[in-house]
């Protein structure tokens, strides 16, 4: 009896020595953080010089200075089109790879190519294949667009970018995803005389709802933090201030305005909208992604 | 016809993925008076390493920012690795209390998105007077991320119990049974969570922009936006920098591909 007591405080202490690193640095890098960014929040810093109290003045300048609820806009305008194109392309792929035809792992792998290298690389490359007088595509197309410089063309050029680097990600997923599913399902739906088509839609989409769930919950979450990208294809919020995305807005108004206060009211906002963003989609995901295969 | 039909786009894709990476390096491989006097498709005649040589030269001297991610890669990938596999294990086989406390602790702060991170770590780094350095780059990501660890968490828990038993019989510390057990048993995951943290590091961006300043510490990314920024037009340089930029990690990519794969698809890393 005591033998076992020893032993399990043994572990105890055991345990709690190889998670003092980890823990460190979790609470140190990730947790703290948090707390610090709600300090900041109610003083006045311009990265150099001494910090002082303001009380709620930062939050009251955020919400009367336009620019950061533009920017959220934008942002939402950002993912609107980057989610929907990268999950229907990327579906569309996955179909295409799960074939069965030889060769269909060499394409799996050269489509997942752009999705490990760094996005803001990737973004260095894509400005110049979209430079004006000089870049790849304009000369492929032989006329001169402003993909970067037009402000009606910049946001949906650094989204179709975006959608570029990750649709071969969306459709690993996917084909992963169609994969697990049972040949019987398909083979009981064409003994009912299913069309393609209606076996597409009345049984392939609807079991593959956790994948497409999975796809939709990072890709929010992340695309709703761009910003390597869009800081390479158009600094400074491009063109009139509209690829201005909300990272971006953060970033500037703490490092080039040293409006350090405002910015953290900013990455508060945030932080609050992406937990209740998670939040939610994991709710509906519990809900709704149990599926009987029995009936 | 089907089939014909699927590899046509198929290849269109392949193509579609494929163009901006060989369009740069040809770019890169071209000499900047070629590249200024004709058609911006028409390939290097003849290739030359110009490009290259110059960035390595004295005035882009973009030996330093290579051998400074190389660096930073590597103390993070040791320390996530040894850090990972101790939280771990301490999860998957020990029994203490508690232990679905701090598990959870671990898992709520995955949803602490970087940009959140990014101002008050800069507020912590400046008041320790640690701007600009290497340990500045390093320390926020050295002690283990909760993804690995929960990645490493879930593959431990399938050890089989006689196997740590038997180790434990032997009178082995914890210590030996990580390293003589746990670790042969677990390569697989272990070559997992090392392609997604070098992966992760050779590529991040935002922090390093901000808390380093000037040449000394500046990392492939970084000197990368800033040669871009600095010589807008001179497309030939800049290309070869982002081959620079990209070309371990296609390398590593191409050589682990299936791993990479694999790894994607379980983790959903990122």
């Amino acid at each position: 009896m005591a033998g076992r007591r020893q032993g399990a405080r043994r572990d105890t202490r055991t345990a709690y020595l190889l998670l003092a690193p980890s823990l460190f640095g979790i609470s140190a890098f990730l947790v703290l953080p948090i707390l610090v960014v709600a300090g900041l929040a109610l003083q006045r810093w311009d990265l150099i010089g001494p910090r002082t109290f303001v009380g709620f003045e930062n939050f009251t300048a955020v919400a009367v200075d336009g620019r950061f609820a533009r920017s959220l806009l934008t942002t939402a305008v950002f993912v609107a089109i980057v989610i929907p194109a990268q999950t229907v392309l990327g579906l569309v792929a996955g179909l295409l790879l799960n074939r069965g035809l030889r060769g269909s792992a060499a394409f799996r792998v050269l489509y997942v190519l752009p999705w490990i290298c760094a996005p803001l690389v990737l973004g260095v490359v894509w400005r110049w294949v979209l430079a004006p007088t000089d870049g790849a595509l304009n000369a492929l197309l032989g006329r001169r667009v402003e993909w970067l410089a037009d402000p009606a063309l910049a946001l949906p050029s650094v989204a179709a970018v975006t959608v570029w680097t990750q649709v071969g990600y969306v459709a690993l997923f996917f084909s992963a995803g169609l994969r697990a599913i049972p040949d019987t399902v398909h083979e009981a739906a064409m003994l009912d005389g299913a069309t393609p088509w209606q076996r597409f839609w009345r049984v392939t989409l609807p079991l593959l709802r956790p994948t497409t769930f999975f796809v939709l919950v990072t890709g929010v979450v992340s695309s709703f933090q761009v910003f390597d990208s869009v800081y390479a294809l158009t600094p400074n919020g491009g063109p009139q201030g509209v690829t201005d995305v909300v990272a971006g807005r953060i970033y500037y108004e703490a490092f080039e305005q040293r409006a350090v206060g405002q910015a953290a009211v900013m990455a508060l906002v945030l932080f609050v909208l992406l937990v209740a963003v998670t939040l939610v989609q994991q709710r509906w995901f519990a809900r709704r992604t149990t599926y009987d295969l029995s009936t | 016809m089907r089939t014909a039909g699927t590899y046509l786009l198929l290849v269109l894709g392949a193509v579609a993925t494929l163009a901006p990476f060989l369009l740069s390096l040809q770019t890169a491989l071209k000499s900047p008076l070629q590249f200024a006097s004709e058609p911006v498709l028409t390939p290097p005649d003849p290739p030359t390493l110009v490009n290259f040589a110059e960035l390595f030269g004295d005035r882009y001297d973009f030996v330093a920012p290579v051998a400074v991610t190389a660096q930073v890669v590597a103390v993070i990938l040791v320390g996530q690795l040894v850090f990972s596999v101790f939280a771990a294990y301490a999860f998957a086989r020990l029994r203490f209390p508690g232990r679905d406390a701090v598990f959870w602790l671990y898992v709520a702060t995955l949803m602490v998105p970087q940009v959140v991170t990014i101002i008050p770590l800069y507020a912590v780094f400046a008041d320790l007077g640690m701007r600009n350095t290497f340990w500045a780059l390093v320390l926020p990501y050295v002690f283990g991320h909760p993804y690995g660890i929960f990645l490493l968490r879930e593959y431990f828990k399938g050890i089989p119990g006689d196997l740590l038993d038997a180790a434990k019989l032997d009178g082995a510390g914890t210590l030996r049974i990580l390293w003589h057990v746990v670790v042969p048993v677990s390569r697989p995951i272990l070559a997992t969570l090392a392609i997604i943290t070098v992966v992760t590091h050779w590529n991040n961006f935002l922090w390093p922009l901000v808390i380093t300043t000037g040449r000394q510490w500046q990392v492939l990314t970084v000197a990368t936006a800033a040669l871009q920024s600095q010589y807008n037009s001179n497309w030939t340089i800049v290309m070869a920098a982002t081959t620079i930029a990209v070309l371990p990690l296609t390398i590593l990519f191409l050589a682990f591909q299936r791993h990479v794969v694999r790894s994607i698809t379980i983790t959903g890393f990122r």
